[in-house]
């Protein structure tokens, strides 16, 4: 069964994260992903650059992944607003 | 015509478009249902869905279409806008409304 640990190496592996938190319960994964790697990127080109690092998983391990991703700025803005 | 071809005329003939499994009466699927009630809450109440479990080629051929490997996927005037977490956060933000009256009008 894929872990939530496993999705964050995966992630760490394809793309450089300032922040990362993943949790699930094996089949159902959240994930919030902070990384420079989105500035001036839409929304779904976001997203596309996460199932990218996942690539073939995201098919055959992992049926639904639900995400936050921000900039390392936007990610400074939330946390100084909470 | 090729799958790619049946899913562009598709979201082309129709402003607003859904692919999900099941219906909005009876969704399959939580990330479907949430969806299509948050259409439903911008005053969308009959979008033009595709329900993909009813086809396995347009469920595959989706996923090339807007290289974008899950479902729900959401198209509006043949853009594709996003799936269900792009939806809400656009929904919170009011962009959804807006982009859907504008559509609508």
């Amino acid at each position: 069964m894929t872990t939530p640990e496993a999705i964050e190496g995966y992630l760490r592996t394809g793309i450089v994260c300032d922040h990362l938190a993943v949790s699930g319960d094996g089949a159902h994964f959240e994930a919030v992903i902070v990384s420079s790697a989105f500035a001036g990127k839409s929304r779904v080109a976001r997203h596309q650059i996460v199932y990218g690092a996942l690539g073939d998983r995201m098919r055959e391990e992992i049926h639904a992944l639900s995400m936050k991703t921000h900039t390392p700025e936007e990610w400074a803005a939330i946390q100084a607003g909470s | 015509m090729s799958i790619q071809d049946t899913i562009r005329e598709q979201v082309t003939a129709h402003p607003v478009v859904l692919y999900m499994k099941g219906s909005p009466q009876f969704p399959m699927c939580g990330f479907s249902a949430n969806a299509a009630q948050i259409l439903k809450a911008c005053g969308v109440d009959k979008p033009f869905t595709v329900d993909v479990l009813q086809n396995p080629e347009i469920r595959q051929g989706i996923k090339e279409f807007a290289n974008w490997p899950t479902i729900p996927q959401l198209y509006i005037k043949g853009e594709f806008v996003g799936g269900s977490d792009i939806m809400r956060e656009m929904y919170e933000s009011g962009e959804l409304k807006q982009m859907l009256d504008t559509a609508k009008g």
